[in-house]
């Protein structure tokens, strides 16, 4: 008898020690969720088809080159939507050529090809893989921005196909946040032919009113430059990608700017550009807005790099420069949800949480105390247990720890004492029997215990499910109030039986129960 | 099980009740977090009442925005956006929730906060502490950042400062305040929270809560059906679902909104529920062996009896301690509260009144032979 009790005090010590190392102090190894901590959660889609679009795009330019390098003939090409493109005006004759040369080097696209006309379409595994990429490729970059932005501890996961969570604690300002992940940063240097313009039709006084082949209308963005339209090529000689360092600056009034410098090879384009183009301007453009529009005044060297300026405030700068560094996005942004929680509620909320919690623990112990008596103490320390053992999971566990959380605990507080009810009822019962109290303390457990286990394992069922679909806050619940369920069946039936073994004497006649 | 039938009845009076005030009346004001929409929660430096914050909102036409006091002395509130909006596509309909939260948030913070603006001054209610210790560093070297941090601490505490005498408490010298009261405004009011669904994510909760609620049920159809029999799981899911409906009428007469919370409360009660209605089952499968002269309807009456007094013991002490959540735990969860306080109660009449009747019914409609008890 006494062995069997040893290595169940062991055990018990042990697990209890173990608990109150994982979770002590709280404050520092629990994990708390935003709605705990204060910050901002965000729920974002990535435009997928928008990379489909580049894709196409771009093609229709690579298959319009090779046409003409083979001599086959063609009309024109146009995109029907992302993801398809059709040719027209081809040559029946020639259709020998054209199928070779759309299985040699369109090998990702599907084809029909019906006398002048065929319509290419990418095959379906393409389009996955594309959008695949484009959301991993997204979550990079936001990764990179945020990173540079200075954020402790941030969440940033791919969620379902096509989402992105963004869950940034300690945040205050969500707009400055939500431009940074927005932008898709596409920046991009063109030659303007005129402008800036107060509107189109003065714009294109020069070109007779229409917009010339190779060229395309851009407006200016109000807050950089005076607005306005300007007319610049459709080609950018010099893009993001050719940004070799970017770097907070000032331009020749000590305002914010952003100074950089570019590789070799963009750099000898820019070189080019600016010592063709001495006297006229050269529009810097972000996501297709002009910035700002230099004139060129001396040829740049390669290795010099130039500055982008045009009244930008400190922060802006800084974003910018974060901006640049971390690489342009993919495809647009959508924000599905937006959440800011204040650091002063969830302060509120840690409180009054703790507060209620308080309340429960001590209205409950009250109550077993004098219902059971004696044997109501053995429930209380074994809730005390219980308490501690949770605790120590979430912590464990690196678990978060929500308001709803706590909401968790307070239930499993509750229910904890369920099992000890069911069994001293039991033991009670049996002891009416007339059973002597050693039996039917044994047999109290042992007869409460599949009603005990059942009642547990219905309600943490419940608890998956709201796990699998719930969101943050009620994931978190859903966990603690499983951990806490199983926590409860180790104390209630394994601690409060040893309790009984060790306080209860052998030839006791009564049970303070 | 004398009062099998009555049992019924008020049930389906509630049920039925229910359904008419969702469908036909009020019905079930659904939340932030399943309609779409914004909810802003605002403290105040002073006071404000009700009906001044409603003639704000009037001038920029938001009067119809739900306002309701979260704190206790007139100057905590939540405002709820009712603006039906009518936009293109989805994502204008974020952004234009969005926007109304910014024009609510405009509207009541009035002219003060721009006069304070324009003169360059910063708004020390709701600057970040980054900010904040910059500014402090130009005039106290080396002890911007600690100065800051306690600023913010109380007013984190706190919430708002509504006086500058009010940061004599943190210890900081007058030299600081005379600083403070120079280069900075206290603001009319901050921003506690803001939280804004679009409806996409919105329609996706719902159709995802609506699932995870019959997949729950159904499961414990099943649990009950394996651990007992056919009969028994039958009337689990039977109880469940009456459960699920009565919780959700009752409270569909508050005036509160149902959010991801409340439905977390719903399966919640589900999983509870079960636990006293598997007692009686496992103590009516003990007396069908053991009294085997009784007929089935004596033994369900004589098992509910003997486990009245368990059930009535669990379901008061998780009451209980639910009540200390629902008095102490403040606003937010306070919803969540409510509804297991109803759910609690309203499990422990399904589990007594109706899970049996529910049986017997099954019984004598399907298995009359086995009524017959020798």
């Amino acid at each position: 008898m006494k062995k069997r009790l040893h290595w169940k005090i062991i055990l018990t010590i042990a697990i209890i020690v173990g608990a109150i190392i994982l979770a002590f102090p709280p404050r520092e190894k629990i994990k708390l969720g935003l709605d705990l901590k204060g910050g901002i959660h965000l729920v974002l889609q990535v435009m997928t088809e928008d990379a489909i679009n580049i894709e196409t795009d771009q093609e229709i330019v690579r298959l319009q080159d090779l046409i003409k390098k083979r001599d086959i003939a063609l009309k024109g090409a146009t995109k029907d939507r992302p993801g398809q493109f059709s040719l027209q005006g081809l040559n029946p004759d020639q259709e020998g050529k054209t199928r070779d040369l759309l299985d040699e080097y369109f090998r990702d696209w599907d084809y029909t090809l019906i006398g002048e006309r065929a319509t290419i379409s990418l095959k379906a595994t393409v389009v996955q893989y594309i959008r695949d990429q484009a959301v991993n490729q997204a979550l990079e970059t936001i990764r990179n921005r945020i990173d540079q932005f200075g954020v402790a501890e941030p969440l940033i996961q791919r969620h379902g196909a096509e989402r992105i969570i963004v869950e940034l604690p300690g945040i205050e300002d969500p707009e400055r946040v939500k431009n940074l992940i927005k932008t898709t940063a596409i920046l991009e240097w063109k030659l303007v032919k005129a402008g800036p313009a107060p509107d189109e039709e003065t714009l294109l006084k020069d070109f007779g009113g229409a917009v010339p082949e190779d060229s395309e209308v851009i407006r200016g963005d109000p807050k950089r430059t005076q607005g306005g339209y300007f007319l610049v090529s459709k080609v950018a000689t010099v893009t993001g990608k050719d940004l070799r360092t970017v770097r907070r600056s000032v331009d020749e009034w000590n305002n914010p700017a952003v100074a950089f410098t570019m590789h070799s090879e963009g750099g000898a384009r820019f070189e080019k550009l600016t010592s063709e183009n001495i006297g006229r301007q050269v529009a810097i453009l972000l996501d297709g807005k002009v910035q700002s529009s230099p004139v060129v005044h001396s040829t740049i060297p390669r290795t010099q790099g130039g500055i982008i300026q045009g009244r930008f405030t400190g922060e802006e700068a800084d974003d910018l420069v974060v901006i640049l560094r971390a690489g342009a996005l993919p495809a647009g942004i959508k924000y599905l949800e937006e959440r800011t929680i204040g650091p002063s509620l969830g302060e509120d909320s840690i409180r009054q949480g703790l507060a209620a919690g308080l309340v429960a623990i001590v209205s409950v112990m009250t109550f077993m105390v004098f219902f059971y008596r004696l044997s109501g103490a053995n429930a209380v320390t074994a809730l005390i247990l219980n308490i501690i053992i949770l605790f120590g999971a979430l912590a464990y566990f690196r678990a978060t720890l929500t308001l709803p959380g706590i909401a968790g605990v307070i239930l499993s507080i509750g229910m904890a004492v369920d099992a000890n009810v069911l069994i001293f009822e039991r033991i009670k019962e049996e002891h009416a029997l007339g059973k002597t109290i050693m039996s039917s303390i044994s047999l109290g457990f042992s007869r409460a215990f599949s009603a005990i286990f059942d009642s547990n394992l219905t309600t943490v069922i419940s608890a998956i499910f709201l796990f699998q679909f719930g969101t943050g806050p009620i994931k978190g619940y859903a966990v603690t109030l499983i951990i806490g369920l199983m926590a409860n069946l180790f104390t209630a039936v394994f601690v409060s039986h040893l309790i009984f073994d060790l306080v209860v004497k052998k030839a006791a006649k009564r049970l303070s129960i | 099980m004398k009062y099998k039938y009555v049992a019924l009845a008020i049930t389906g009076i509630i049920v039925l009740s229910g359904i008419l005030n969702v469908t036909a009346g009020k019905g079930l004001k659904l939340g932030v977090d399943f309609g779409g929409g914004t909810l802003v929660r605002i403290m105040f430096k002073e006071p404000v009442s009700i009906r001044d914050m409603r003639n704000l909102l009037n001038d920029i036409g938001l009067g119809n925005s739900v306002i309701q006091e979260t704190g206790k002395n007139m100057r905590e509130y939540q405002i709820r956006t009712m603006q039906v909006v009518k936009a293109g596509g989805q994502q204008e309909e974020l952004e234009a929730h969005e926007i109304l939260a910014n024009r609510v948030i405009e509207a009541l913070r009035g002219d003060e906060g721009k006069a304070g603006l324009e003169k360059g001054l910063k708004d020390l209610n709701n600057i970040d502490e980054k900010s904040l210790s910059s500014l402090l560093e130009l005039s106290f070297p080396d002890k911007g950042q600690e100065f800051a941090q306690k600023i913010i601490s109380y007013r984190v505490e706190n919430g708002i400062i509504s006086d500058f005498s009010e940061l004599e408490r943190t210890g900081l010298g007058q030299e600081v305040l005379t600083t403070l009261k120079e280069k900075t405004f206290l603001g009319k009011l901050t921003v506690i929270s803001r939280e804004t669904v679009g409806p996409q994510v919105g329609a996706d909760l719902r159709r995802k809560a609506t699932q995870a609620t019959i997949w729950a049920l159904l499961g414990m159809l099943v649990y009950i059906a394996f651990r007992f029999k056919l009969a028994y799981g039958v009337s689990a899911i039977f109880t469940l679902t009456q459960d699920v409906l009565i919780s959700l009428s009752i409270y569909s007469f508050s005036n509160r909104e149902i959010n991801l919370p409340i439905i977390a409360g719903v399966l919640t009660i589900v999983g509870f529920s079960i636990n006293d209605t598997i007692v009686i089952f496992d103590r009516i499968r003990e007396n069908l062996k053991i009294m085997r002269k009784e007929s089935f309807e004596n033994v369900l009456n004589v098992s509910i009896n003997q486990c009245l007094g368990r059930t009535l013991i669990t379901s008061g002490t998780v009451f209980l301690t639910l009540l200390a959540l629902f008095i102490f735990g403040g606003d937010v969860i306070n919803d969540f509260a409510f509804i297991m306080l109803i759910g609690t109660i309203e499990g422990v009449y399904s589990t007594v009144y109706l899970s049996c009747p529910v049986v017997l019914f099954w019984q004598k409609l399907f298995k009359p032979k086995r009524m017959i008890r020798k």
